[in-house]
């Protein structure tokens, strides 16, 4: 499947500019020029030579800030996806299989889970456990879990009234062996889906919270905190809070662009499409030979 | 032979009981690979529960071939799957070689069939294959399941394969990348890799045409040859007839009809079996059987 | 074809104008070496298709799925789909050459002279349209009655199909009705405004064998009644022996055999018509039907 991903433009930029956002939130801190908390004694300056990105209303480097941010904003993110992921495709999957009281339980906690506002809920855990991102992407993730539930659940009890899984019943093979064999393969795309689209809510949200100053301590550098800040000093630097804004913007755009390129090649619809594209290919190239028959 | 007649009378006591071995000649009367004994099963829970079978008794002897006609609502269908243990019987007895298993519970079930005495063979070729699995997975599935060694359970598939004439380098391609008649004796072929001593065939030849079915047909002849009990269910008589030794008419839930192929399709009894009869589609194409056909529909209800 | 138009006031007063199988008058349909190119692969799909059809007559085609059967009916109907085009020989509806109409006059030929039923009939019908309002529906447009007596002609076309409450069934939805039901009314559509040809490609595939029976039935029966042309298409050689005169059977887009249907069928010269009838004879109720009759 990521070949076939790969094969598309679409996928191809998608991985490209996730996999630079990724290794900017690796690598960031060792590459920032310059210590990002560190003030400077000219403060909000323009484009120099010293400073790549000008400096912030206390003088420090704004591109350092950036790299050092990233990381803040990709592992909550991330965390936000992952925990969705196990809390909810788990239960999701075998609530086709482990009877009726199981399944009716776990769909009302789903129901109930939709109906929180996770930012609120976000930012009333903060309140409440103290000020640390971790405890409140975690939060979010569960909130978001019902996503994850309702598609591998959906994609499951598609798979569970198929023939060639009543065959696998009837030569006796057991749950597990059915979930591992035929489900897993025709779950994973729609999950891969989801996933790529939450990692790109998860970054709306950290930015979100870190831009209302939740869960991030004031110096820390994030991307929603330096815009938070920039937009004090608008008069100043109009232009400043547009580099915080576009990191963000493209990182989900990225993520919902993934999304898509995994949905478009997964599935029959997706074998059809390269088929479809490999019939061209080949269509394309005889051609010439057929037209001057 | 109760179920020759159109009223309930089968139901609640195996009264008739089995079909005598002697209906096939040259057989020794053993025990049945298949028995069903008055059998009820319902769909549906509480209010909207709705019988689908009703005191319905077969039996398939070893090595026979059993025609099973029934058209859409039957439950031809159901009856299958409640032999399979996918639906469970609300009343009466089914037996698998000699052991009672309406009363089965799920291991007992796994245990039963991990043993690979009965396979099924769906209607629909296309999807009772895993569109993702190789066809060579698939075929392996029911031996793994059944704890066979990797390597032997490959070179069983193998001589499987040319019973139902594939080729070997099929194994390696998913069954979107096969022909439908591939696929119907792809899926034939799975059903045989156990060595099964029943098949039950869902309509196996119902989506195909008439050059694959003519060879699943054939393979049929030979299992039938070889010893396999076949299952054969079908709402037309016309590609069952020339293969079952034995026909069963279902109608609405009840049987209506059991005798040697023979005798069903030349003297037809029950007014829904003439029907039938009349109804296949034959070289002969007579129009003048229109006017009896129109008499017959009048004595069914609505 | 304006002319076409009027004579078809009601089936009974059309009834006498063809006794069965009487007048070998014209031909309502003719194809004369039909050749279906796929643009794409730039191979013909259907090369040499040649028939003539006069009103009363049947005449069945024969082939697998991919032999081009459906093709040379859509083509007949003139709505084959983009990627095919005709690029030889010629189709004749009641005398005009098709390549010579234009869309208007197309629309005016098509259910007024020449009609078709399809595998499928869901499909074919608006599932949120009452059965009657999408019969009516023809009629108003083909035959320009009046909203009350596009009505009556519903239930009338519902009767004529023998469902057997028509009034209810005009009022049904089509979810509401059995596969058999809906290929009927679908008839009773394909027949509203009177065609000199119907067209039933597999439309009986789908069915139960005794509800195969009954539509094949019907449209015998309604071909002997109005003395429309037939054409009657299917995968399986016996349906088409049920009600046809002529049978051509078709393989990988080519006539492999063509003829009267007692002799195509009792003896076939090509190899691919007698592995039909071998599957019939061999695995079929033939098999037992035989011997009953010598005896």
């Amino acid at each position: 499947m990521v070949r076939r991903v790969l094969a598309l433009t679409s996928g191809r930029i998608a991985v490209a500019v996730l996999a630079v956002i990724a290794l900017l939130a690796v690598l960031g801190p060792a590459l920032a020029p310059q210590d990002p908390l560190a003030t400077g004694d000219s403060p909000l300056a323009g484009f120099s030579a010293g400073h790549w990105l000008g400096t912030d209303h206390l003088g420090r480097d704004v591109f350092s800030r950036l790299l050092d941010g990233s990381r803040v904003s990709v592992l909550g993110s991330l965390e936000v996806a992952l925990t969705a992921l196990v809390v909810g495709v788990v239960p999701g999957i075998l609530s086709v299989y482990l009877g009726r009281a199981f399944e009716w339980i776990t769909l009302r906690v789903v129901d109930t889970l939709v109906a929180l506002p996770f930012l609120l809920f976000a930012v009333a855990v903060i309140a409440l456990l103290g000020n640390g991102i971790t405890q409140a992407m975690l939060v979010t993730g569960v909130l978001v879990s019902p996503l994850f539930y309702r598609v591998s659940r959906a994609a499951t009890l598609v798979v569970a009234r198929s023939p060639y899984v009543e065959a696998a019943l009837v030569s006796g093979a057991s749950v597990g062996w059915i979930v591992r064999h035929h489900v897993w393969a025709k779950v994973l795309p729609p999950i891969a889906v989801a996933l790529a689209q939450t990692i790109g809510t998860g970054f709306v949200i950290v930015s979100s919270l870190t831009f209302l100053g939740i869960g991030v301590q004031p110096p820390e550098p994030t991307w929603g905190g330096l815009l938070a800040s920039d937009l004090g000093y608008l008069d100043q630097r109009p232009w400043a809070p547009l580099l915080p804004a576009l990191l963000i913007t493209v990182t989900v755009w990225a993520c919902n662009l993934l999304a898509d390129a995994i949905r478009d090649v997964s599935g029959e619809a997706g074998r059809a499409l390269a088929d479809e594209r490999r019939a061209g290919r080949r269509r394309s190239e005889p051609t010439p030979a057929g037209g001057t028959r | 032979m109760t179920t020759g007649s159109p009223t309930d009378s089968p139901a609640g006591t195996p009264a008739g009981g089995p079909v005598p071995p002697a209906d096939v000649p040259g057989r020794a009367p053993a025990v049945p690979v298949l028995a069903v004994t008055g059998l009820d099963v319902h769909h549906g829970r509480r209010r909207r529960r709705r019988p689908v079978l009703h005191g319905v008794s077969l039996t398939v002897a070893p090595g026979e071939t059993l025609g099973l006609i029934g058209e859409t609502g039957s439950g031809k269908t159901t009856l299958a799957r409640a032999v399979l243990g996918l639906v469970r019987p609300s009343a009466g007895s089914i037996t698998l070689a000699g052991e009672e298993v309406s009363t089965h519970g799920a291991r007992q079930w796994r245990a039963l069939r991990r043993r690979g005495i009965v396979q099924y063979v769906f209607q629909d070729p296309l999807r009772s294959l895993d569109p993702d699995l190789t066809v060579e997975r698939s075929l392996a599935e029911p031996l793994l399941v059944g704890g066979v060694p990797r390597a032997e359970a490959a070179t069983r598939i193998r001589a499987v394969l040319a019973r139902v004439r594939l080729e070997e380098d099929l194994l390696g391609r998913v069954p979107g990348e096969l022909s439908g008649g591939q696929r119907q004796r792809a899926a034939v072929a799975r059903a045989l890799v156990t060595e099964p001593r029943l098949v039950i065939l869902d309509e196996p030849v119902s989506a195909l045409d008439s050059a694959h079915r003519v060879q699943i047909l054939r393979i049929l002849k030979e299992l039938r040859a070889a010893g396999v009990a076949l299952l054969f269910i079908s709402h037309d008589l016309g590609s069952v007839a020339g293969s079952a030794d034995r026909i069963a008419v279902l109608h609405r839930g009840e049987l209506v009809e059991s005798g040697t192929a023979r005798d069903v399709i030349t003297r037809p009894r029950h007014p829904y079996t003439r029907l039938l009869v009349g109804s296949a589609p034959t070289l002969r194409g007579a129009p003048a059987d229109r006017a009896a056909r129109d008499a017959l529909r009048a004595l069914l209800p609505a | 074809m304006t002319s076409l138009t009027p004579l078809s006031e009601h089936r009974p007063a059309e009834a006498p104008r063809t006794e069965p199988s009487g007048d070998r008058g014209a031909p309502v349909l003719s194809l004369r070496d039909l050749r279906i190119t796929d643009r794409v692969t730039g191979r013909d799909t259907v090369h040499g298709v040649d028939f003539t059809l006069a009103a009363g007559e049947t005449l069945g085609i024969v082939g697998e799925s991919g032999s081009g059967k459906t093709l040379t009916c859509r083509a007949a109907l003139g709505i084959l789909p983009p990627r095919f085009e005709v690029t030889g020989g010629s189709v004749e509806i009641a005398g005009t050459d098709i390549t010579t109409l234009t869309p208007r006059a197309w629309t005016e030929l098509r259910a007024s002279t020449i009609s078709a039923v399809f595998q499928d009939p869901a499909s074919y019908l608006n599932p949120s349209i009452r059965v009657g309002a999408q019969i009516a529906e023809v009629l108003r447009v083909k035959k320009g009655l009046k909203r009350r007596e596009a009505r009556d002609g519903a239930v009338e076309l519902l009767a004529a199909v023998h469902l057997r409450d028509p009034e209810l069934v005009h009022g049904q939805y089509p979810y509401e009705l059995s596969g058999g039901m809906l290929q009927r009314v679908l008839i009773a559509t394909a027949i509203a405004a009177g065609p000199r040809i119907l067209i039933a490609d597999e439309a009986t595939t789908a069915l139960d064998v005794t509800v195969q029976a009954e539509i094949l039935d019907l449209l015998a029966e309604l071909r002997d009644r109005t003395g429309m042309a037939l054409v009657v298409v299917s995968h399986d050689l016996a349906v088409v022996a049920q009600l046809c005169d002529q049978v051509l059977v078709l393989r990988r887009g080519e006539v492999v055999e063509q003829g009267p249907t007692a002799r195509v069928l009792h003896h076939p010269r090509h190899t691919y018509t007698r592995l039909l009838v071998t599957e019939h004879e061999e695995y079929g109720l033939e098999k037992f039907l035989r011997p009953e009759e010598d005896a």
